[in-house]
């Protein structure tokens, strides 16, 4: 797999870089600027970027701004936001028109390394990955009879995996069950959202945002 | 409070005493009542009811109009002049008795009135002659009144109830007569054309309707004078007739002289309304104004500079104060004793000098009005000023601090939190060392969190990174409550504005959630030329901007971009909050 990376804080570049070379993963540019990103994007387009969403020179939106015009530009490329901040408000305008190849995360999560890579793997493969505190932010709201509140805690544990993109074989694995039983609990949760059921996993990571949010 | 003081103060004159005003009033009726009693005992008398009637008519008005017109302008000679002539009038009575003496000053008078009418017109308004021309035609007169009437009676002339006879020749005293009556004519005709005359070379402003009317019933006494003289003459039929219309015609001048008074007393409450158009906003032209109240067109404002010393107009060019031959009279508008303003007229409103008190004092305070107004203008810009500098620079602080965090202290901890993930990934074979990394780098991700916190308090970078739709849409998903968001269409604004209406949203989501109970919150923004933020909540209200903190702050924010805060909050019927902040 092929990455570039943009991100102005060297220390946390250059420890991107690093972190991604030990998982194999191939490194093709190291970029400071968004600019920069999107000229490297344009002449060598790789299967997935990771781009800080504040970059200069004004430190503000210019990374976010990169992020989208490559969605529309280079829809194989797979993009990946970090930021210090999750906002939804974000996550809703990067998913605007479909989660497909698009990953929202917090910068901590590159510690867990494992996650991290395999997040961002999703996304080059045109997967979703989007930071847990969004979904369990917009869980918290509540709801004048909320259809929510029909869910067990374990449909609403399935429902939070689903909402940051994980596959059904990822949602057995992180609640240790097999994957028949997570299918089963992913059906029985559309059916009682009222959400109709789509095939594709990136898919259903936007049914859900859109359900959580109206 | 401002104060008048007139420029020329030699040109006032001590107001007459008010005994002396009475005694003259008091005269006057008792001449006419000694002119009945006389009229009673002269049996020769021809209608002799008219004549006392004609007699009062053409004493009392002068006598009463001359003691009004002394007492309000105590500068003019015209109420002497007007108190003068009635009493010739009635001296020229005494000529009814046949005690010889009395008789005597009676022939003397009796062409005098002719002379002293002529007089009193030419010298209107203020009493004294300006012309020479004038001045010769009432020295001829009162020659042919009084030094003609001497030779005439010197020679016997009229009858032989007088002691001035010396020797009887009375082809030669009608002769003189004859030129005395003629000439006295001719003299009144001219007085006419030097009335017109000098109306005509009045400025068009100055030929007011007041000032016409006398002017006219001057001229028509003067005709009508001629005409009597003429007619005594040549012994014309129809005499008695004429007389009774020159001496109703004579007493109607002192009445038009009153109503011009009348006239001026409402122009002095036309400064009433002086007062209400200075107060209209914006300020008037306050010389435009006064110009007006005055009806002197030619009135010119100049102000005083103390740190110049020097006179100036409102346009800051240098102006002199006029000489006192310029036909332009000045007075000044005074506070606290110093002179602050002055107003340049005509002279001829001098003839009206409450009117130019009055108007000055309005003037005084107008500007006492504007001074206070500016300066208080001033102070509010300077404090608007000072507030909103606080403010920016409050918050230029709070984003300087939360960009230093963002790129040192949270980046180099997620710096650390990656070296620990890829540590741990390394020792895999050590399960002990794998876990404390874990741990170590969970600690980070607390600590991570615990400044994001800190960081957002700071200063919601979202805002200013993505506009205030993103920030809301933000808010309202962390709020744990039903939140209408309704953001269609909004443009990216100033950060100040951006920020001061995420605050508000903020605090009264915050609100809504914590303390009303609320389970439903509508946020709505829209721009024009101002940014309108309203928030309602379903709650149970009663929420007081002045107590909490938090609306107070919020307040503080808004007024400083020169906005507002309001909140309805009544007990049980849920609280709305609405900003509007100017978008200039």
């Amino acid at each position: 797999m092929r990455v570039a990376i943009a991100e102005d804080s060297v220390l946390l570049r250059e420890g991107v870089a690093q972190l991604l070379t030990d998982a194999d993963i191939e490194v093709t540019a190291r970029c400071g600027t968004a600019d920069e990103l999107l000229i490297h994007v344009a002449e060598d387009p790789p299967d997935a970027v990771v781009v800080d969403i504040r970059l200069p020179p004004t430190h503000t939106d210019e990374g976010m701004r990169a992020a989208l015009t490559i969605r529309q530009q280079y829809p194989d490329v797979g993009v990946l936001v970090l930021s210090q901040y999750v906002e939804v408000g974000l996550a809703m305008q990067l998913l605007a028109d479909s989660a497909e190849g698009v990953g929202y995360l917090l910068k901590d999560r590159v510690g867990e390394v494992k996650e991290f890579i395999a997040a961002l793997r999703r996304v080059a493969d045109g997967g979703s990955a989007l930071d847990p505190t969004i979904v369990s932010t917009m869980l918290k709201r509540h709801r004048t009879s909320d259809p929510l509140d029909s869910l067990t805690p374990r449909e609403r544990e399935v429902l939070e995996l689903m909402a940051t993109g994980a596959s059904n074989a990822g949602i057995a694995d992180a609640m240790v069950i097999t994957q028949r039983a997570a299918e089963k609990y992913v059906s029985t949760i559309f059916s009682k959202l009222g959400i109709p059921a789509t095939g594709s996993e990136s898919r259903r990571v936007l049914a859900v945002l859109l359900f959580l949010r109206s | 409070m401002a104060a008048v003081l007139p420029l020329m103060p030699e040109r006032h004159r001590a107001a007459p005493k008010p005994a002396l005003l009475w005694a003259l009033g008091v005269a006057a009726v008792l001449a006419c009542a000694v002119t009945a009693a006389l009229a009673s005992v002269n049996e020769e008398l021809y209608q002799p009811a008219l004549r006392v009637l004609l007699v009062w008519w053409i004493t009392l008005p002068y006598i009463f109009a001359g003691i009004v017109a002394w007492r309000r302008r105590p500068d003019s000679f015209f109420g002497p002049l007007m108190i003068l002539a009635g009493f010739v009038t009635q001296l020229s009575i005494l000529q009814w008795t046949s005690q010889p003496l009395l008789n005597t000053v009676g022939q003397l008078c009796d062409l005098l009135v002719a002379a002293v009418w002529l007089h009193l017109f030419l010298a209107y308004p203020s009493g004294r002659l300006a012309g020479r021309a004038e001045r010769v035609v009432v020295i001829i007169g009162y020659f042919a009144a009084v030094g003609l009437q001497i030779m005439i009676l010197i020679l016997g002339g009229f009858n032989d109830l007088h002691v001035l006879t010396v020797a009887k020749r009375q082809t030669a005293a009608e002769a003189i007569q004859n030129v005395q009556l003629l000439s006295l004519s001719a003299l009144a005709l001219v007085g006419v054309a030097l009335l017109w005359w000098r109306w005509r070379s009045l400025p068009q402003w100055q030929r007011r309707r007041p000032a016409q009317i006398l002017i006219n019933c001057f001229s028509l006494t003067l005709v009508m004078l001629a005409a009597l003289l003429t007619a005594g003459t040549f012994q014309l039929p129809g005499f008695e007739i004429i007389r009774l219309a020159t001496f109703t015609a004579a007493g109607l001048a002192p009445l038009a002289f009153l109503a011009g008074l009348l006239d001026a007393r409402l122009a002095k409450a036309g400064v009433g309304e002086l007062f209400v158009q200075l107060r209209t906003d914006p300020a008037p032209d306050l010389r435009e104004l006064l110009a007006q109240a005055l009806r002197d067109p030619t009135l010119s404002l100049i102000y005083w500079l103390p740190q110049y010393g020097s006179w100036a107009d409102q346009d800051g060019n240098s102006r002199s104060l006029p000489a006192s031959d310029s036909g332009r009279r000045v007075t000044f508008v005074k506070q606290n004793g110093e002179k602050i303003a002055a107003l340049i007229y005509d002279a001829a409103l001098g003839e009206e000098p409450e009117l130019v008190e009055a108007v000055s004092a309005a003037a005084g305070i107008a500007l006492e009005n504007g001074r206070l107004e500016a300066e208080l203008r001033a102070r509010l810009q300077e404090l608007q000023g000072s507030r909103s500098r606080v403010v920016e620079a409050q918050q230029n602080e709070r984003r300087r601090l939360e960009r230093n965090l963002h790129d040192g202290a949270q980046q180099r901890l997620v710096a650390l939190a990656l070296e620990l993930g890829l540590l741990a990934e390394r020792v895999n074979d050590d399960p002990a060392t794998h876990d404390r990394l874990k741990r170590a780098r969970s600690e980070v991700a607390e600590s991570l969190d615990e400044l994001r916190d800190i960081a957002r308090g700071l200063h919601p970078a979202v805002v200013s990174g993505h506009g205030l739709a993103v920030a809301l849409e933000s808010l309202a998903a962390a709020t744990p409550l039903e939140v209408h968001l309704k953001t269609a269409g909004l443009p990216r604004l100033p950060e100040q504005l951006e920020v001061a209406a995420y605050y508000v949203v903020s605090e009264s989501l915050t609100n809504a959630a914590k303390h009303a109970q609320a389970n439903t919150v509508t946020v709505e923004v829209s721009v024009t030329d101002t940014l309108i933020v309203e928030i309602v909540d379903d709650g149970i209200g009663g929420a007081d901007s002045e107590r909490g903190t938090g609306l107070r702050g919020l307040a503080d924010r808004i007024e400083a971009l020169n906005g507002r805060l309001r909140v309805w909050s009544s007990v049980g019927r849920g609280t709305r909050v609405r900003a509007e902040i100017p978008c200039a």
